[in-house]
């Protein structure tokens, strides 16, 4: 009588120590999050054909035809002979392409015997040339809306 | 007279095992992610800002090229040299549809471009012209098209 002991035990809260519950399963979260977005992505881009030996007298040149190029001691782009930064610094290239493709969006320049606006690119790059500098120009070139992208991988200088 | 001191200390729920299992299961995670990549390592180019997505490139039934370096090429986990390429590629091909026609090219930054260009020479004699250069997306950036 007015001993009650189980006064105490009343009170308490029964609780869980959750916290490494809590800490694993933040760790698994953590790693799930980082493994999935790995879905894979790629550039998609267009080889012309083989060259064949009969001459080809009757090709036009086409004067829409962007082509950029890597040139080989100064790593600078060359957009149809015009020097557009270098591979470190794509951003000029990038920013010239989009002003081209909206000039001709504006004044409807179209593909030949299509209603879509000319926006092929050819890459040259000499051999040499280091994988990643190439793909970051056709990231910038791709970035600025060019579609189709073409490789060209006849003749290029070492 | 009531000794509560057996219940009180009852309330707490022994976590040791569980946290032990958990660990565990993370460990296996750990272990058996790198092994259900497929192919060889290559150190891709990273942080590209505008490459489409294409689950097809997780796929088996695609084709593969990895270039992890100057000297070699691989499908899958086996090494080719530069001339059997072409026709391992032709096999895998066979009985695809046209615009299922790609060959997906996996090579690593600091491979000279002019390997890469031999490899693509030797697609495009299998009557190839699609090819998909395998680049690893920004985290974040949205599609710019």
């Amino acid at each position: 009588m007015g001993m009650s002991t189980g006064s105490t035990s009343g009170d308490a809260v029964p609780h869980i120590n959750v916290t490494p519950l809590i800490d694993v399963l933040l760790v698994l979260l953590i790693i799930f999050m980082v493994i999935t977005p790995l879905k894979p992505s790629r550039f998609e881009a267009k080889v012309p054909a083989e060259p064949k030996d009969e001459p080809q007298a009757n090709v036009k040149p086409n004067p829409l035809t962007l082509v950029v190029a890597i040139s080989k001691e100064t790593k600078g782009i060359t957009l149809n002979n015009e020097a557009f930064g270098d591979v470190s610094d794509t951003d000029k290239l990038a920013g010239k392409l989009r002003e081209i493709f909206k000039e001709r969006e504006n004044n409807g320049v179209f593909r030949e015997g299509t209603n879509e606006v000319e926006k092929t690119i050819f890459i040259k790059s000499p051999k040499s040339v280091r994988y990643g500098d190439v793909v970051r120009v056709i990231d910038a070139a791709k970035a600025a809306g060019a579609s189709p992208i073409g490789l060209q991988i006849d003749d290029l200088a070492d | 007279m009531k000794i509560g001191g057996t219940d009180e200390y009852n309330s707490d729920i022994n976590v040791t095992p569980m946290v032990d299992v958990m660990l565990v299961l993370l460990i296996i995670f750990m272990i058996v992610t790198p092994l259900l990549q497929q192919g060889v390592s290559v150190n891709l180019p990273r942080d590209m800002i505008s490459p489409d997505e294409d689950g097809d490139i997780a796929k088996d039934t695609s084709v593969i090229v990895a270039i992890p370096d100057n000297s070699n090429f691989y499908i899958g986990k086996e090494q080719f040299p530069i001339d059997a390429l072409g026709d391992v590629i032709k096999r895998r091909m066979e009985g695809k549809t046209p615009e299922k026609r790609i060959v997906y090219i996996k090579s690593g930054v600091d491979v000279d471009y002019g390997r890469v260009v031999q490899a693509i020479d030797t697609i495009r004699k299998q009557d190839i012209d699609k090819i998909g250069l395998v680049a690893d997306k920004k985290k974040g950036v949205e599609a710019t098209n």
